[in-house]
């Protein structure tokens, strides 16, 4: 037999897979968690960023701002910014010199001051290039949203006078690579991911030890392999009504967004929706990459599971397992790129598969990565998942599966 | 009724437990079971009955010895003796949330059974045990002797030619018992099946099994014919013989 015939199915594999699937499907508080969790996160996500909407456009921000500039376009600037305060949903903006700037910074007793600097015009005219500098108490949504709003805004107002000419903006609150709408769809997806296969694995094969059903089922006429591997399509399909059920969850997440953002003005209704919605079009590339995060999320659970004695005990290792390195990863997911670490603690990152999922879903999400990197965190997904799947095959194999 | 289906020679299973304890749950255990016999295996828990079973069907694999099942090597063509052979473990599940049918037909299904042929075994298997009316219904509201009857079922849909049954009757009615019983003395005497069963009811022994295996300790201490056994140990009945073995009660020559 050819080590690729091992694996392939036939009609023996469809009647194991059948009665796996029979079996879960009967279960209806697995199939209810498999739906409602998928849904319930997503709809959370919607929710409390509705909230955070509502709290950074229902009370507009006092604004502080300094001109230091005598020149034509830092005056510019500043008027368009006076003049539409309503549509920046500015309540107050308050002149202030840069020394008060610089004194309630280091009070930490402001939320958002706009600099426009001594040189702005000069840099603008000879170099067609100008920083602007917006201080922000990045720990306040209210005070990042209409930072967001004047960084946008003055862009335009520079782009609408002289297109060629380019304005900056000294600012380093925001992820470069997603925003967050982004970083939270990447740590839901993966996070409810790893943990959705858990009560199946468990299930189907410390359970099957426990309730005594793998002995019989070891001394059909098929190899262990081939159990292992009707097992693992069985759980795969099942995962998919998870998965759908995440595109469910998605859509209602994005109509709930939207829903709340509608009825603003209209440039803090682009910004919100942009920010926060999870593109449609990305929704394959995400249900590919949840395919992939759970297969890994599988592959973990088929080892602690068949190492471990009864059910209990291998959902609690797979939790344990699983949960810490996903919430490692997730944080760190919101304080910027996860390759920014480096060292020890940079390959400990690297290898956990999940953060390949991170960078993948980062990538396409923001239009970011290339083909090669896409592929790179693709096969070390896959190519982890697989080691995991023989050595859970090894484990599996075992004599003491039954003793 | 003189060909030899299972043949042991030194067969011994060793378990390590930890790096210093061994248990020898079989020592050098010798026995032939011939085509069509009932051979009961009999022991106190942890005699190396259940063992001895698990080695000739595969799942465990001797330290020493040789098996052979249907003429094949336990450890060289497991997969030939596994089409051929069934097992009815001692702590059998079942899928609770299968339908009777269900686990009946599921478990064919894995022996390659065509679909067509595996309803009809699931028809005549479910009608022999009596749960014809209750194919459809979920296992898990089932009693306990039900369940049983179905795992019987289940063991059978595959016409092994060697049926190994760990305690068959163990918490089935009377009259489960029964039907359990008349069905592995059809199945013996009309197909000439092998039958391998153990037990703790001595009455199940002497109503079914051609011959007894009486394990203690790993060791096969007494193999023959039930009445064979009681003359052997000059006893009036097995049960004497039994607890005279392992409890010291009475006086035994061999």
């Amino acid at each position: 037999m050819s080590m690729l015939s091992r694996f392939m199915p036939d009609r023996k594999m469809k009647y194991l897979v059948k009665k796996e699937l029979k079996s879960l499907f009967r279960s209806r508080w697995l199939i209810f968690g498999l739906i409602i969790s998928p849904v319930f996160a997503w709809l959370f996500e919607g929710a409390f960023l509705s909230f955070v909407v509502a709290q950074t456009t229902s009370e507009p921000s006092r604004v502080f701002i300094t001109l230091e500039d005598e020149g034509v376009w830092g005056q510019t600037l500043y008027d368009a910014i006076e003049t539409d305060m309503d549509e920046l949903l500015i309540s107050e903006l308050l002149s202030i010199t840069k020394q008060e700037g610089d004194e309630m910074v280091a009070n930490r007793t402001l939320s958002v001051w706009v600099r426009i600097p001594a040189n702005f015009t000069q840099e603008l005219e000879y170099n067609n290039v100008s920083t602007m500098v917006i201080w922000v108490n990045t720990g306040n949504f209210r005070a990042t949203a209409a930072g967001n709003r004047v960084a946008g805004f003055a862009r335009e107002v520079i782009d609408e006078i002289i297109v060629i000419r380019d304005l900056r903006v000294s600012w380093r609150t925001i992820s470069p690579e997603a925003t967050y709408g982004h970083s939270l769809a990447v740590f839901l997806v993966m996070i409810v991911s790893v943990m959705a296969p858990s009560p199946y694995i468990g299930q189907s094969f410390a359970g099957e030890r426990e309730k005594h059903t793998l002995e019989a089922l070891l001394v059909v006429p098929m190899s262990r392999v081939r159990i292992l591997v009707a097992k693992l399509i069985a759980g795969l399909a099942l995962t998919m009504v998870y998965s759908a059920f995440t595109v469910v969850g998605i859509l209602l997440y994005n109509w709930s967004i939207i829903a709340r953002a509608v009825g603003l003005p209209l440039a803090a209704m682009d910004y919100y929706i942009n920010l926060y919605t999870v593109n449609i079009a990305a929704i394959p590339l995400i249900f590919f990459c949840q395919l992939l995060i759970l297969l890994c999320a599988i592959s973990i659970g088929i080892v602690i599971s068949s190492a471990a004695k009864d059910q209990a005990t291998a959902e609690s290792l797979n939790n344990l397992v699983l949960l810490v390195p996903t919430m490692v990863i997730g944080i760190l997911g919101f304080t910027g790129s996860i390759l920014q670490y480096g060292g020890l603690f940079g390959i400990f990152v690297l290898a956990i598969p999940f953060s390949h999922a991170v960078l993948f879903l980062n990538g396409v999400l923001s239009g970011a990565a290339t083909a090669a990197s896409l592929m790179v965190n693709v096969a070390y997904m896959l190519g982890f998942a697989i080691v995991f799947l023989i050595i859970g095959a090894k484990l599996f194999e075992r004599e003491a599966i039954i003793v | 009724m003189n060909e030899t289906v299972i043949r042991t020679e030194g067969l011994t299973k060793i378990f390590e437990q930890g790096k210093k304890r061994e248990v020898v749950a079989l020592n050098e255990v010798n026995i032939d079971v011939s085509r069509g016999e009932v051979v009961g295996l009999l022991g106190p828990n942890g005699a190396g009955k259940t063992t001895l079973i698990r080695v000739l069907i595969g799942l465990l694999t001797p330290t020493a010895g040789r098996a052979y099942v249907l003429g094949r090597d336990v450890t060289e063509e497991i997969d030939y003796i596994r089409e051929r052979v069934a097992l009815l473990p001692q702590e059998a599940g079942i899928y609770e949330r299968l339908t009777a049918r269900e686990n009946i037909v599921y478990y064919g299904g894995m022996y390659g059974i065509p679909e067509e042929e595996l309803q009809q075994r699931a028809d005549r298997l479910l009608d022999i045990v009596g749960l014809r009316e209750k194919e459809d219904y979920q296992v898990k509201g089932f009693s306990g002797g039900m369940k049983r009857k179905v795992l019987v079922a289940r063991s059978l849909v595959s016409e092994p030619e060697i049926v190994f049954l760990d305690e068959p009757t163990t918490g089935v009615d009377t009259i489960g018992a029964r039907v359990v019983r008349n069905l592995l003395k059809k199945l013996s005497s009309e197909q000439n099946r092998t039958i391998i069963l153990t037990t703790h009811d001595l009455n199940e022994v002497a109503e079914l099994c051609d011959r007894v295996g009486i394990l203690n300790e790993g060791h096969l201490v007494a193999v023959g014919k039930p009445s064979d056994i009681e003359e052997q140990f000059k006893a009036a009945n097995l049960e004497e013989v039994f607890v005279g073995l392992f409890t010291g009660e009475g006086v035994y020559e061999q």
